[in-house]
């Protein structure tokens, strides 16, 4: 190895002598080289002065490792002002593979240190890459070795490696004592399902846990998905279990280790408790691996990764491993088993017993969070006091799912919601179909076995298989110098070797290659799928849907191509209807996309728009209004108005174009307006179908009003000489609503000042008074002038509530305004409490 | 290395077991706490007998009763250049997995002679030279220790197979 200097030295220094030549045999703390160096020392002159004086010293420079020296870099009389290499020896080990502190070819210690240490040695083998062992690491170059080996001999069978996650990607697991007992009770309805559902006892799992049986049901087709992809792939097991539930479940799906052999790792090795990590069991290059997990997150988003949709058997239960994952977003959950495209044919149900019926299965995952998950803190980090707590709660969960059993309570919602339906059929229509079949009415089961994702994923699997292979074999050819070359047989097979390990394409350009095609071009809109506040851009559907290529807007706009809405009528459904381009769909069209890889077809899942909902086709000449439908639209779900005050300026910008401004309002105009009102009146129904007709009549009237008002403001312009200067700023900014705002402000700021130098809000019983008090104390201030002008017209005034409008915004402790807010209010109040609302709502 | 080592260990008894049969409940402490342990630097394979069990002296404030026994117990202390008989626990390309009795011993693929081979395609996967020798899980092995470190509660060592009259059984 080169030996290089440490950059604690006092540089520069000065060689003045070399202590070994090449082929001699140096040992640890040996001294290798004399050299000089110069510092500045405090020395006493011998009459109690202490002088600083610069001087020389030499020292030996000693060798931090054992071996034979091979060749020096540097040479007597050179000057060193830099940490650069000195000496190359040659150690007989370079403890490259190392056991719990011991190199494992030598036997040294390795984590011995002594003044001379700049490095222990245990820093050269820094990588654990052993599936079940966390004592042996290895350097760099012994895991490239191993891994180079490795891909030979895959290279060799043409197959890849396959990492694959256990809970809820090919098994299910659960601790529920209900499965067993369901197991036992032939008449039980969920009898059939549970049929092959396996089970063991973990034994040393930990405090209170002892002898907890886990039922472990296993994703339909599992078998023969191992037994087919074994074929094209080394599997392994990456699951944040512990080991011994791995080894069991591994045990359960490859009784004779025949798929998976040792290669299993579990939380206990894994090295973090929150996330997964490739380079764990692929240090070097992860280019032949690909990964299919349930959870994107956890390997974050590794372009490797196949996520498959979560396989959810016992309802409700979730992963019993996942304590120590970040929660997961809640989606997927909508895409149960109930409700899958008939397409798909999914195996029958025993003919005697119906099918829970799709609305209750996918409701119930819905509405309720896995007891586990509930307890799921977010994951932090590897910290020892947080893990403890964590896996604590882990047990907790674990022991909570044993005594809660939340499948028997499900269980016992569904017999109850039977017996009600039962009820009222039987009172309603005595004779239906299914009750004269069916007297001993079969209660509905509540597990249900219809997943039939592991098919799609092998078709997957295979693609990607192939792909990978006819890409390398043209690269193969290519580089061996075509067919001709290949032919006449000039490559030995040594160099070929070497050759196809630098060929290998990379299953992270492969992979996005294939999935970019399938939502390439899109551009989605989400509407109702995430829940306020969510980052759209980084949620879970969302990287999933940008690592198929499509691309995540916030706005429905020219380029958005679909909208993906969880529920109907939301703003966004309203707006997209009025592109014809935009295909409205439901979340599913997504995650059935997704999981199958394939763009399906929209039609099937194109989202029931209803026509109150259905907006004018977008043209230049409404160009106008289409801000107008975007306000009163959001106005209406109030979705993004509460959380952003960049939006509410939109907004209230917006609403002042479509409001228009004083001057220049036309018939046409003001039809347009009032159109817009009623539309949105209307579609408002839950608080205000009652009062719909007067309130229209009202606002009609209240055009009306606002007409008058405006010429009060123009004839108020001549009196005012400040006043108007600020309307036409207003006027300027476009926007009538944050112009009321500004003038109200403007006011009340008045009004405080003036309130200090008259001091005259001690007689605030009589507003009137009180005003001409105050406007005849102060008259200094500029803002009394509008005092002076808004008594003599209270009618205008009153029918312009939007005085009223900022009125929550306004500091409480200002009584004087308030007592005039109150007269304005009682003038009109019905009126003023309109606006009001619409203030708010805004 | 095997011994026999005389120790000393001091219990604390509840109140609660005072009484005909303290001595028997003190020899089955003694066994349960103390044999199969690593101290980091020996096992203690089997305690042998009671030298001295000693007069309990009743502790203060707490009522418990402390007694010093002295014993004797049989040891194992790994020592570099030992030989030990094995069993594979896993085989890796990197090396293999056995454990000697309770101490876990690693023979790197160094330490493999050059014509045991990895041979991963073969179900369990294994290290053989293609004849009479195979090493896979399971498998006895005899082996020389190069290496013992102790850690906190447990031993590791490093062994090797590359010498004459080691290998598999």
């Amino acid at each position: 190895m080169l030996l290089r200097l440490p950059p604690s030295l006092h540089y520069p220094i000065t060689v003045t002598s070399l202590l070994k030549q090449p082929g001699d045999a140096v040992e640890r703390d040996e001294a290798l080289f004399w050299y000089i160096y110069q510092t500045t020392v405090t020395e006493g002159d011998g009459l109690g002065n202490k002088i600083e004086v610069k001087r020389k010293f030499p020292t030996k420079f000693e060798s931090t490792v054992d071996g034979e020296i091979v060749q020096w870099k540097v040479a007597k009389g050179d000057i060193i002002d830099e940490p650069v290499d000195i000496v190359e020896i040659d150690e007989p080990c370079a403890h490259e593979v190392q056991f719990g502190g011991l190199c494992a070819e030598c036997g040294k210690d390795m984590t011995e240190s002594t003044y001379n240490t700049e490095v222990t040695d245990s820093i050269r083998a820094p990588i654990q890459m052993v599936h079940d062992n966390t004592t042996l690491t290895v350097s760099v170059e012994e895991a490239t070795r191993v891994e180079e080996d490795a891909k030979r001999r895959l290279l060799s069978h043409r197959k890849l490696s396959l990492v694959v996650d256990l809970d809820q990607t090919i098994i299910h697991a659960t601790v529920d004592p209900t499965v067993g007992e369901w197991m036992e009770d032939k008449d039980n309805p969920n009898h059939e399902a549970l049929s092959d559902v396996r089970r063991f006892q973990l034994v040393d799992d930990g405090p209170g846990m002892r002898g907890c049986w886990y039922y472990v049901k296993l994703r339909p087709g599992l078998e023969a998905f191992l037994e087919n992809v074994a074929a094209m792939y080394e599997l392994h097991i990456y699951t944040m279990g512990t080991r011994a539930y791995a080894q069991h479940i591994a045990s359960i799906v490859d009784p004779d280790k025949r798929l998976f052999g040792d290669r299993i790792l579990s939380r206990d090795e894994s090295g973090s408790l929150t996330a997964k990590n490739l380079h764990r069991l692929f240090p070097v290059d992860t280019k032949m691996v690909v990964i299919i997990d349930d959870r994107g997150d956890v390997w974050r988003w590794s372009p490797n990764l196949i996520k498959v949709s979560p396989y959810d058997f016992f309802v409700g239960i979730g992963d019993i491993n996942s304590s120590f994952l970040p929660k997961k977003q809640e989606l997927e959950s909508s895409n149960k088993t109930g409700e899958k495209p008939p397409v798909k044919a999914p195996p029958l149900p025993p003919p005697t017993e119906h099918h829970v019926n799709g609305s209750t299965t996918k409701s119930e995952p819905n509405e309720e969070v896995s007891t586990l998950e509930q307890l799921v803190t977010m994951g932090g980090g590897d910290n020892p006091r947080l893990l403890q707590e964590q896996s604590d709660a882990q047990e907790e969960t674990i022991m909570h799912q044993v005594e809660d059993r939340p499948l028997l309570q499900k269980q016992k919602e569904l017999d109850a919601e039977d017996d009600a339906t039962s009820q009222s059929d039987s009172s309603e229509s005595s004779a239906s179909v299914d009750e004269s079949q069916d007297p001993n009415k079969q209660r509905h089961h509540l597990l249900v076995d219809t997943d039939q994702e592991l098919f799609q994923l092998e078709a997957r699997l295979d693609d990607v298989h192939r792909r990978f292979f006819d890409e390398y074999d043209q690269r193969r050819t290519r580089a061996l110098g075509g067919r001709v070359a290949a032919l006449r047989g000039e490559k030995t097979p040594f160099k070929e070797k070497d050759v196809d390990l630098k060929l290998v394409p990379d299953v992270k350009d492969i992979m996005p290659y294939i999935k970019r095609k399938i939502l390439g071009g899109v551009v989605m809109v989400f509407s109702g799928v995430l829940p306020l506040g969510t980052d759209t851009q980084n949620a879970d559907i969302s990287l999933w849907s940008k690592s198929f290529g499509a691309a995540i807007s916030q706005k429905v706009n020219r380029r958005t191509t679909h909208l993906v809405a969880g529920r109907n009528r939301t703003a966004k459904v309203r707006e997209a209807t009025r592109y014809p381009r935009i295909k409205i769909v439901s979340t599913q069209w997504l995650l059935d996309s997704l999981t199958q890889w394939k763009r399906l077809n929209e039609e099937p899942y194109l989202l029931p728009v209803h026509p109150d909902d259905r907006g004018e086709p977008i043209s230049p000449s409404t160009k106008d209004l289409d801000s107008a439908w975007l306000t009163s639209d959001d106005e209406d779900t109030g979705e993004f108005l509460t959380d952003d005050d960049n939006e509410t300026d939109d907004i209230l910008q917006s609403s002042g174009l479509s409001e228009q401004s004083p001057i220049g309002y036309d018939e046409d105009q003001q039809a347009a307006v009032h159109e817009e009102l009623k539309d949105f009146l209307g579609s408002d129904d839950e608080s205000e179908s009652d009062s719909d007709a007067s309130f229209v009549a009202d606002e009609s009237s209240q055009i009306g009003k606002k007409r008058k008002r405006d010429d009060g403001t123009e004839g108020e312009a001549g009196d005012g000489d400040q006043e108007p200067a600020a309307e036409e700023g207003g006027d300027q900014a476009g926007s009538r609503l944050s112009q009321r705002i500004k003038r109200v402000y403007e006011r009340s700021t008045g009004l405080r000042a003036m309130a200090t130098p008259g001091g005259a809000n001690n007689n605030n019983n009589n507003n009137n008074n009180n005003n001409n008090n105050n406007t005849t104390t102060t008259t200094e201030e500029t803002k009394p002038e509008e005092m002076v002008s808004s008594p003599p017209e209270p009618e205008p005034s009153s029918s312009q509530p939007q005085e009223n409008i900022p009125q929550p915004d306004e500091d409480d402790e200002d009584e004087l305004e308030r007592e005039m807010m109150a007269a304005f209010e009682d003038n009109d109040e019905d009126e003023a409490r309109a606006e009001e609302e619409e203030a708010t709502d805004s | 290395m095997f011994f026999l080592k005389e120790e000393t260990k001091v219990i604390t008894l509840h109140p609660s077991y005072f009484g005909p049969n303290v001595r028997e409940y003190l020899i089955n402490r003694l066994n349960e706490e103390e044999e199969g342990r690593c101290t980091g630097d020996h096992f203690v394979i089997c305690v042998m007998d009671m030298v001295d069990i000693g007069e309990g002296r009743v502790l203060p404030s707490g009522g418990q009763a402390e007694y010093t026994i002295k014993y004797r117990a049989i040891i194992w202390k790994p020592f570099r250049g030992e030989t030990v008989d094995a069993i594979v626990t896993s085989v890796k390309p990197t090396g293999i997995f056995t454990l000697a009795g309770p101490l876990s011993v690693f023979i790197a693929r160094k330490n493999i002679p050059s014509d045991i081979r990895w041979e991963p395609n073969t179900v369990p996967p294994q290290y053989t030279d293609h004849a009479d020798q195979v090493i896979e899980k399971g498998t006895s092995l005899r082996l020389k220790i190069l290496g013992v470190k102790p850690d906190v509660a447990a031993i590791n060592a490093i062994g090797t197979i590359k010498e004459d009259y080691l290998g598999p059984l």
